[in-house]
């Protein structure tokens, strides 16, 4: 069972509480319909599943019932960091550089 | 041999190490809004609400509990549901936000005495330590969302939703009767 | 007192006598003494036979890693017999007043077992045996292979009835916990508790000292070990230090969650009302110190396993722990120096030590002339090629070895053999880390490498030998959990005196003389792997000692390899050529040792298994006579049964009932969502298919929430309170999926949006009220609003009181006749359903369950979404298209509708079905084919989602998703059954009042 820390309660929580809920920075285009079909497709199904560090959403739905995002290395199963939804994707260099 | 200790007292004279009572319905409601309109709020339900997860404000007989960054749990005297609910309609116009009643949603269990934070150990994963007196969290028991209140360093409440507390109270028993055994 | 023990030594209670039977006989034993100490005090050793070759087995260790001494322990036969628990190690299990012990895996009795004619017939099983005999005929292995296999398998027996015992778990932070309470545990836990650290320290014995219970020769800072241990167990417990005994860390997780299992009555004479068996503690520790010491390696050669050969350093602990000898007539064989310490103490209790016999060429001089001094043989350079002795060790063959010759043999009498081949750390809940191994030359050995976790190693678990090292590693240790912790700790090194530290080497299987067909030296006790067998898998080509491992099953018993794993990669490196650290070590899982699926389970057993819902007029249900399936977490009521009636009687009566005057159901299990804001409309756009503008305050509408891709999520009828509020209603399986759909597109795509979500599910009961007479049971008790027709038309919501309780009423129907629902608040409900009962029994009110509401919806064709929908059912597909707002630019779902496989031709739809024959009711999730004829494998072109025998109707009727299905109105299709084929008609899913007139109330 991890720990997570959850950037609005900025507390570091049993990963009981928390849900995890996919891929992070994959925005809903904001017309859909002016989408191809290659466009549609790459949006609901493609994902990077990378081997690594993966930018993913969680949510503290048993406590603050935030979204959040986290980097999570996909390798060891640590989180790397955590951030509120919206703010910009981190940049991994920096963040492997501080581990 | 050495023998085991345990950092709880059992009280001589057969009286339990801790006590589980379901506690008197009281009016509940569920506050969100934006930080906007907090304060307008606030003030209509004569709270200043807490920013800050797990801190209550209290106000007489009221408590607000903040749950979220936009989510309250708001506690009164059942006499003073109707007074909330005409307050957050007064304030609506200017200070939209959304105040459900959920007085019937939960039920809640006052766990008192000396073994009150071992007992609430069997399923709740949370270190209560961490948890001061007057502060309260939305977390889990076993498999049910709670919230848990934490009145005094041998005082908690426990606020389940209706049809998941029979399971909550059953655990709470098994652990009471673990307890009260010296186990 | 018996022959092998001393009297007054040991740390059992000489005053004690605690009697217990094995195998039928009855035995004294000392309170404090194992299953094993116990026997081994009269002189028994065969506690066992192996699991393959059924060969006599007695004790090797002392302690859990015991491969060999497996029993079976109850409280007695009859009702106690859910007590049993086959396979608890005889070196572990505490005597009990009344203990009941058998000897496992005999056909027989244990010193004449049938079974043994497997190990006469051994050159037939070698590794890879299952691989290559049970391969052909195939037809031989339903009969025969398998039946043998499953009756061979498996150690001990099951226990034939429900375990009585209760079980519990907690969870437990900790500042630092300390795994295993020897000389470096206990230092480490006293170093960081006088900093002021809050320690837990485990350990899975019932008393903490580790090795110095074995050692009481040491002195500790001027104090013999024994004194310095009670003077240490005190202050920790001064210092407030969480002591734990009889528990084992089990496993070792992400972020230093270690589990325990804590054995609270298995040692006790009576079971206290209310104790549960076993504890599992779920820690979360800041720290954590693993000091679990190091495990004795068997040497290998042949006959290594008869009774009365055991390691010496169990020997050791048999004596001083428990004060017994485990023999008149020992012969040490060794690569270590621990062994010679283990002979001497045997020698000063007034053994015969018949000979030291160390593989190397020249042990420490300073053990050999103490050897002398106390008369003791001393062979070095030697080998051990043999041992004799039917059910226990009589003699010893060793031979000299020089330049890798083995000389000639000499036979040594003795009535027990005592090996080390040296120690090895225990790395077992380091590798659950997945820290890297470390290979250490010098000691041959593997050591714990990288860490992953915070932790710290210490002690002989990190290969660190003799108490003064081990004492000073230990509170190092501690310290430096301490000063990680934030505090000022200081490691004291204690002075030690009388100390045994000591060196040795690592051995494949030992040098031998005879012929190696002859020769069966075992690496694994427990599953029967000889050297031999790890050879043969290597020439077979197994290179990669994973695949070595499952082959032979070397390391995979239920001692997860504790002796044999080290053996084993020795002789496999040795057969593939290549240095151990480049073969490597497999893998260590939890837990550490076996553990019972009670302790998993903790309180998740009988009614608190799982959570079990029930809503607020489930007692009423109870009361009268439901029968209950199970809705996701929720239990509802099935049906009512009135006087012997089976499901489908019941369900024609309910049916019949509420069609032809008015029925009750309970439908509090329904999700509700309130949705409250100045945007609550335009969130409804873009969450639901429908449009919702236009909904005004005060009606309802039946609304399709789908997924990005196009797919039926979700359904239920949604009302229109005022402009900024609505009631949304969702399945009762879909509840808190809903939510948390809308509350992640609220979050995280329409921020902007000024609405809010609440949960209202257990907020109200529902009640729902259906029939041609419902509103003449209803209208009586509702205030504040007319429900007549004209004033209250179908889809119509309203806040009002009914039978004095705040209620919302909704007027809508899920049976296609005139239908009410109303909420009131949790508490009422019971009570609101029971005034409804009393106002409508002039009309025959019939309550009815979920069977009923779904065969009454299917006579409808309302669909159920996750039974006649599977996550690929889009509204057209399931004749909703009508629910779709085609103007509204954007909503969930919208742009996945366009997908080209979305709107290819010969999706599947649902359809109804009509079998020719209206008494034959079709299968649910029965497949359909166009031609019966057509060869195997058939085209499936669909099947059957929903089927019910319908009262209403006179036949059966079925809903079905089939390909093409609104092209093929009137066709026949079939369906294929083990008794026949089914012809069906294709027809509309309206099978009843498909104009809805009877809503026109």
């Amino acid at each position: 069972m991890l720990l997570i820390h959850c950037p609005y309660c900025d507390e570091t929580l049993p990963e009981l509480e928390f849900a995890y809920a996919g891929e992070a920075h994959v925005d809903r285009p904001a017309d859909p319909s002016a989408l191809s079909d290659e466009e549609w497709r790459d949006f609901l199904f493609i994902r990077a599943n990378p081997k690594g560090p993966h930018f993913e959403r969680w949510r503290h739905v048993h406590g603050c019932a935030r979204f959040f995002n986290a980097v999570r290395d996909t390798v060891s199963d640590r989180f790397l960091m955590t951030y509120k939804a919206g703010e910009p994707r981190p940049d991994i260099s920096k963040l492997e550089e501080a581990q | 041999m050495t023998t085991q200790t345990h950092d709880f007292t059992v009280i001589e004279g057969g009286t339990a190490p801790v006590r589980v009572e379901d506690m008197a319905p009281v009016a509940r409601f569920s506050l969100r809004l934006r930080e906007a309109h907090r304060a307008a709020v606030g003030q209509a339900l004569g709270f200043d609400l807490p920013q800050r997860v797990g801190d209550v404000a209290r106000a007489k007989a009221r408590a607000a509990l903040c749950l979220g960054p936009d989510e309250w749990l708001i506690h009164a005297p059942e006499a003073e549901a109707e007074a909330i609910a005409a307050a957050g309609a007064g304030a609506y116009a200017e200070a939209p936000h959304s105040l459900v009643e959920i007085s019937d949603r939960e039920i809640s269990y006052a766990i008192t005495g000396p073994a009150a934070r071992e007992l609430l150990t069997i399923a709740c994963p949370r270190d209560l330590d961490r948890l001061a007196t007057g502060r309260a969290v939305r977390t889990v028991f076993d498999t049910a969302q709670v919230v848990l209140w934490r009145d005094g360093e041998d005082a908690f409440r426990l606020d389940v939703w209706r049809s998941f507390a029979p399971h909550v109270r059953a655990l709470l028993d098994a652990g009471q009767a673990e307890l009260s055994a010296g186990f | 007192m018996s022959q092998f023990r001393i009297p007054g030594k040991g740390r059992v209670d000489h005053a004690e006598t605690v009697s217990f039977s094995f195998d039928g006989k009855r035995y004294e034993g000392l309170r404090g003494d194992t299953v094993a100490s116990a026997l081994l005090a009269h002189g028994v050793h065969l506690m066992g036979r192996s699991f393959k070759y059924h060969r006599p087995r007695g004790p090797v260790t002392a302690d859990s890693a015991e491969p060999n001494a497996l029993i079976g322990t109850s409280r007695g036969a009859g009702e106690k017999e859910g007590r049993f628990e086959p396979n608890t190690r005889a070196t572990v299990q505490e005597l009990r007043q009344g203990l009941v012990a058998e000897s496992q895996n005999r056909l027989g009795s244990l010193s004449f077992d049938l079974g043994a004619v497997n190990d006469a017939l051994h050159p037939l099983f070698p590794a890879g045996f299952y691989y290559k005999t049970f391969m052909w005929p195939r037809s031989f292995w339903d009969k025969l292979y398998e039946p043998v296999i499953r009756h061979a398998a498996g150690l001990g027996r099951a226990p034939s009835k429900v375990d009585p015992d209760s079980y519990a778990s907690r969870y437990l932070h900790s500042d630092l916990l300390v795994v295993g309470a020897g000389p470096s545990g206990l230092m480490a836990a006293l170093a960081a508790a006088r900093a002021g650290v809050r320690v837990t320290l485990v350990d899975e014995n019932p008393e903490m000292g580790g090795a110095l219970l074995s050692d009481p020769g040491i002195e500790i800072e001027g104090r013999p070990a024994w004194d310095w241990l009670s003077g240490a167990l005190a202050e920790l417990n001064a210092l407030g230090v969480r002591l734990m005994t009889r528990t084992t860390a089990i496993g070792y997780y992400h972020q230093n969650m270690i589990g325990l299992c804590e054995k609270l009555t298995d040692h006790l004479d009576e079971i206290p009302e209310g104790a549960p068996r076993e504890r599992m503690w779920r820690v979360r520790a800041t720290r954590v110190v693993l000091a679990q010491g190091a495990l004795e390696k068997p040497l290998v050669f042949h006959g290594n396993d008869r009774p009365g050969v055991m390691l010496a350093g169990a020997a050791q602990s048999y004596l001083h722990r428990w004060g017994v000898r485990v023999g008149e007539r020992a012969v040490i064989v060794t690569s270590h120096d621990s062994a010679w310490y283990a002979a001497f103490d045997l020698a000063e209790a007034g053994s015969k030590v018949v000979a030291i016999v160390d593989t190397r060429a020249t042990p420490p001089e300073a053990l050999v002339s103490e050897a002398r001094a106390r008369g003791i043989e001393v062979l070095a350079g030697h080998t051990v090629t043999g041992t004799k002795g039917r059910l226990r060790v009589a003699s010893v063959t060793v031979n000299p070895v020089r330049g890798g010759t083995v000389g000639a043999a000499r036979l040594l009498h003795c009535d027990c053999l005592l090996m080390s081949g040296g120690w090895t750390p225990s790395l077992h809940l380091f590798s659950h880390t997945k820290g890297s191994l470390q290979w250490d030359a010098e000691s041959e050995t593997f050591l714990p490498g990288r860490m992953t976790e915070e932790c710290h190693i210490a002690g002989a678990g990190r290969g660190v030998w003799g108490y003064a090292e081990a004492l000073a590693d230990g509170a190092k240790a501690g310290a430096d959990a301490a000063t990680a912790l934030g505090r000022e700790a200081e490691a004291i090194t204690p002075d030690v005196a009388h100390d045994r530290p000591g060196t040795g080497e690592s051995h494949k299987e030992l040098p031998t003389d005879r012929k190696s067909h002859r020769v069966r030296a075992f690496v694994d006790y427990q599953n029967d792997v000889t050297a031999k067998d790890l050879r043969l898998a290597v020439r077979e080509g197994m290179r990669s000692i994973e695949h070595v491992k499952r082959y032979t099953t070397n390391g995979m018993a239920t001692d997860q390899g504790k002796m044999s794993n080290m053996n084993g990669l020795m002789i496999a490196a040795d057969a593939v050529g290549k240095p151990p650290p480049q073969v490597g070590l497999t893998t260590f899982r939890p837990p550490y040792t076996p553990t019972t699926f009670g302790a998993f389970a903790g309180y998740h057993r009988g009614a608190t298994f799982e959570v079990t819902r029930a809503t607020p007029i489930d007692g009423w249900a109870e009361e009268n006579g439901a029968v209950y399936e199970p809705v996701s977490l929720w239990r509802r009521a099935w049906y009512f049964p009135i006087g012997g009636e089976d499901m489908e009687e019941a369900v024609a009566r309910e049916c019949r009932a509420m069609r032809a005057s008015v029925g009750i159901f309970d439908a509090s299990t329904l999700g509700k969502i309130e949705v409250m804001g100045p945007d609550a409309v335009e969130f409804m756009n873009r969450m639901y298919t429908n449009p919702w503008t236009k909904l005004a305050p005060g009606r309802c509408r039946y609304g399709v929430l789908l997924g990005e891709d196009g797919y039926i999520r979700d359904d239920g009828v949604i009302g229109r309170l005022s402009d900024d509020l609505f009631h949304v209603t969702t399945t009762t399986g879909g509840a808190a999926r809903v939510l948390n759909m809308m509350e992640d597109y609220l979050q995280t795509e329409w921020p902007d949006l000024d609405v809010w979500l609440t949960s209202t599910t257990e907020q109200w009961a529902t009640v729902a009220l259906n029939g041609p007479r419902a509103r003449e049971v209803l209208a009586p008790l509702v205030e504040g609003q007319d429900i007549s027709a004209e004033a209250f038309p179908h889809m119509s919501v309203a806040e009002c009181t009914v039978a004095g309780f705040k209620a919302r009423l909704f007027r809508l129907s899920f049976t296609g006749e005139l239908g009410f629902e109303i909420n009131v608040p949790a508490r009422h409900g019971r009570a609101l359903w029971e005034a409804l009962m009393e106002a409508g029994k002039p009309h025959g009110i019939t309550p009815y369950g979920t069977e009923t509401m779904h065969v009454l919806r299917a006579e409808k064709g309302f669909i159920i979404v996750g039974q006649d929908t599977d996550g690929t059912v889009t509204p057209q597909d399931a004749g909703l298209g009508w629910a779709i707002g085609k103007k509204k630019p954007d909503f969930v779902g919208k742009r996945g509708l366009a997908r080209p496989d979305l709107v290819a031709e010969g999706r599947k739809q649902l359809v109804g079905l009509m079998t020719e024959d209206g008494a034959v009711k079709l299968e649910e999730g029965a497949q359909i084919v166009l031609d019966p004829e057509q060869p195997l494998p058939m085209k499936m072109v669909g099947h059957v989602t929903s089927s019910y025998h319908s009262a209403t109707l006179g036949r059966s009727i079925a809903m079905a998703l089939v390909e093409g299905g609104t092209e093929r109105m009137g066709e026949t299709v079939h369906v294929p059954m083990p008794d026949g084929v089914v012809r069906a008609k294709v027809t509309s899913t309206a099978f009843y009042d498909p104009d809805g007139d009877r809503l026109k109330l």
